[in-house]
């Protein structure tokens, strides 16, 4: 039987050709546009949480007690060396911690022979940098490290703009020591980066941990501690652990730390679902339209068919089948482009080096990998079904109401 | 005038498609015009921000001050160049700056920040420092050790008005620089970063401890005609010569605007996404309107009506539907848009989000400007036009005797 129902539906379907053509083309040109959208803005905000995350926050950040709202060195997590530690051996043990470095922030100026700006001195071990967020990524100019004297810097690419200066360049550092006494150094740029997490960029100088100990006379304990999980899912779980084991300290998830881009990740949720809506309610209209003025044309044979003892049932089946093979059509069309272009850019990225400049005013990068997420296609998939089910009841409602014999006669 | 009756009648007779067609081209403008109107209208109030906020609408500096900005490149005769600057017509007034990156210390805590010396008088007009006091005093010309300073930078180093501040720089010979200051009061702007890193003095002291006298890092000018800022530092430029940069806030914030520009651009992506599924509806509905009228156009055909006066009077029916719908959803579209403009949409629990975008406040005025609209309902109805054609050309092809016997 189901067979013979998809036959009918098929056969009216292909009767009218260019109609048919004309709503599964509308479903796959919305659906692909909708994907292209999801998937790269979805990739844009996701970079930024990445870049957050991998040059900064990790997934969890751990502070002294008040060091947040007043960032003294005196506030920092006290302890012993980076591996000695009652949290360095916590961490180093828990399974569910993929990675996880030590800094040392202190806000100071730099200058230049000729200029100076404010700048926060991060001290950094740069190997354990490099497995935890993959810091020598970001670089841009120069060498990754401080060299073997350890007096290199790696500063931000916006500052080293403003400071006019390369790699090589000679920069002095000045900042509050432990004592509260001002204190200076002399470095030279080792290396240039851009991490598009602005606040770096704009005024982040990364150097070696042990001059940072030396120079702000801090000799144990750190001002962060940055943990990458192995699942993200469980980084409440952590949080939460960890707080119950080390109460004096501040723990934050990334996105405590960086809300803003939470908010941006909730805002694109939000958009993509109201641009969504719009979309398949429009598409929905479409296939309403069709399967209407399809049932209307063939009333008369449904007439026939029900005063012969056809029951309501199969037509109802014959119906909704062919505007099921509508929406199913254009979804698959529409999957399949949506699906192979989100697959290209998420391999090559969408390439606007153009506009880098504006990107790099909102912290963004240039060149953005899409997202190929499956609740794309479930969510696409389940809102066609019900456009077209719902597309197709409202004119079977209108047959259903007419007596056989009264649509037989009607001229 | 015949055709038009035509057409306007089959308006009225295929009530159900005309009321669709309708229904989505007014949605489709109304969409297109507010979008647009909040577009234009968040974007102006980033740059109404960064430039009155601070940075000005025209700006001098050293000839070489934006590529190296050191104190070899500042501007040295500023009262020469005052004079010079005045002078141009469209001149409103000049007010030089120095701006300078020290380190700010009170007991034990030091943080790093700009310290900038400013006519306070003159900065009433050019900048919004004044309107943004929230506690204490703004400055006179004729204060000495007292700072006026950004709140954030004020809670950084836990100062309150009357408190000391000490901070330690260089002057503009490079020699060292520090003094005692007093706060005299505390301003916030909005602007997060620029409130946690900001300090200004009146300049005639400033210059005293710096040794700047008649020096400026740059100068801001106020034009009397703030659309015509670009024209101005054009002509400012030709004046005070090849000395001296003068650019426009449409240059100092460039990357401000291509990021406007871009920020409309996948807007106007979004909506092109939205309008693609409408256009293949109005298509779809007018292909079946004219398919189910396919035998009435056939009769007419055989009696003699040419398929041109046939084309003619089923684009006047898309042009009357397209022309109503637009002008309903342009209206609605402007109505929204005026009503934003005049009470602004707030976004509370948004500041995050708002500070990373430069945006002082969470409240957002739509822009309303007639032309934009008026554009907008144009294209509009270009697209509703065209959206039609396919289903009306493929019609009007069939040979009378086809049409009279299409089933």
């Amino acid at each position: 039987m189901y067979r013979m129902v998809l036959r009918m539906a098929w056969a009216s379907l292909i009767r009218r050709t260019t109609r048919s053509m004309m709503v599964v083309l509308m479903i796959c040109v919305s659906l692909w546009g909708l994907l292209l959208m999801q998937g790269i803005y979805d990739g844009m905000t996701e970079q930024m949480i990445s870049n957050a995350i991998r040059s900064d926050s990790g997934h969890l950040s751990l502070f002294g007690h008040g060091y947040r709202l007043d960032p003294a060195l005196d506030k920092r997590i006290q302890g012993g060396g980076l591996n000695s530690t009652k949290l360095a051996t916590l961490l180093d043990h828990d399974s569910g911690v993929a990675s996880w470095v030590g800094r040392l922030n202190q806000e100071g100026l730099i200058a230049t022979a000729h200029y100076s700006r404010n700048t926060i001195i991060t001290g950094i071990d740069p190997k354990r940098e490099e497995i935890h967020g993959n810091l020598q990524n970001y670089l841009i100019q120069g060498k990754y490290g401080f060299g073997q004297s350890g007096k290199g810097a790696i500063i931000g690419f916006k500052l080293a703009e403003r400071l006019q200066v390369d790699i090589g360049s000679k920069i002095i550092l000045s900042a509050q020591d432990l004592n509260s006494e001002v204190t200076s150094i002399a470095l030279h740029v080792s290396g240039i980066l851009k991490t598009n997490n602005m606040g770096l960029d704009e005024s982040g100088v990364f150097i070696d941990i042990n001059i940072a100990r030396k120079f702000l006379g801090v000799v144990h304990g750190l001002t962060q501690v940055s943990i990458m999980m192995l699942d993200d899912k469980h980084i409440s779980d952590m949080q939460s652990s960890l707080q119950d084991i080390l109460p004096d300290l501040e723990i934050l998830r990334w996105d405590e730390m960086y809300p803003a881009l939470m908010q941006s990740r909730v805002m694109m949720r939000g958009f993509s679902l109201v641009v969504s809506l719009m979309i398949f309610g429009v598409a929905g209209l479409g296939i309403f339209g069709v399967i209407l003025v399809s049932v209307l044309e063939r009333i008369r044979e449904f007439g026939i068919m029900l005063a012969i003892g056809t029951e309501f049932g199969q037509i109802r089946t014959v119906v909704l089948a062919e505007s099921l093979c509508l929406g199913v059509s254009g979804f698959m069309a529409g999957s399949l482009c949506g699906g192979l272009s989100l697959w290209y850019f998420k391999i090559h990225g969408l390439d606007l080096t153009l506009f880098s400049d504006a990107f790099e005013e909102f912290g963004m990068d240039a060149v953005t990998y899409a997202i190929i997420r499956p609740e794309y296609f479930v969510t696409a998939f389940t809102a066609v079904i019900i456009a077209t089910l719902i597309s197709g009841y409202f004119p079977l409602r209108i047959l259903r109401k007419r007596k056989p014999i009264e649509i037989i006669n009607e001229v | 005038m015949m055709l038009l009756n035509i057409a306007f009648r089959n308006v009225i007779t295929h009530r159900k498609r005309s009321i669709i067609t309708m229904l989505l081209g007014a949605v489709s403008t109304a969409l297109l015009v507010f979008s647009s109107a909040w577009m234009d209208g968040s974007h102006q109030q980033m740059i109404k921000n960064g430039v009155e906020i601070y940075s000005g609408y025209i700006q001098i500096t050293g000839a070489k001050f934006r590529e190296n900005p050191s104190f070899d490149h500042l501007l040295f005769d500023v009262e020469t160049l005052q004079s010079h600057v005045e002078a141009v017509q469209g001149v409103q007034l000049f007010s030089p700056r120095f701006e300078s990156f020290v380190l700010y210390s009170v007991g034990e805590k030091a943080v790093g920040g700009m310290l900038t010396g400013i006519d306070p008088e003159k900065e009433r007009s050019i900048s919004r420092l004044h309107a943004s006091l929230t506690a204490g005093n703004y400055l006179t010309q004729n204060d000495t050790n007292k700072l006026y300073i950004g709140q954030e930078l004020a809670l950084r180093l836990n100062v309150g008005v009357g408190d000391e501040v000490v901070f330690i720089g260089n002057g503009a010979d490079y020699s060292f620089a520090a003094d005692r200051l007093v706060v005299k009061g505390i301003f916030q702007t909005g602007l997060y970063e620029f409130d946690a890193s900001s300090a200004f003095l009146a300049k005639p002291y400033f210059d005293m401890i710096m040794a700047s006298d008649n020096m400026a890092t740059h100068g801001i000018v106020l034009p009397e005609n703030l659309e015509k800022s670009e024209t101005l530092a054009a002509a400012i430029e030709e004046v005070v010569g090849v000395e001296y940069q003068t650019a426009s806030w449409q240059q100092t914030m460039a990357a401000l605007l291509k990021s406007m520009k871009l920020d409309s651009v996948f807007g106007y992506i979004t909506l092109a996404i939205i309008f693609t599924a409408i256009f293949f509806v109005i298509m779809i509905y007018t292909l079946l309107v004219v398919y189910a009228r396919l035998r009435e156009i056939g009769i007419m055909r055989a009696i003699g009506t040419t398929p041109g006066q046939i084309l003619t009077i089923l684009i006047l029916e898309s042009s009357i539907l397209g022309f109503l719908s637009v002008c309903a959803g342009g209206l609605l579209g402007a109505v929204f848009a005026y009503y934003f403009y005049l009470h602004p949409m707030v976004f509370s629990g948004m500041e995050e989000q708002f500070k990373q975008y430069g945006l002082a406040a969470s409240a957002i005025p739509t822009a309303f400007e007639p032309v934009t609209i008026v554009r907008d309902m144009l294209i509009m109805f270009i697209l509703l036009l065209l959206s039609t054609l396919y289903p009306i050309l493929k019609v009007n092809r069939y040979q009378p005797i086809e049409a009279i016997h299409h089933v």
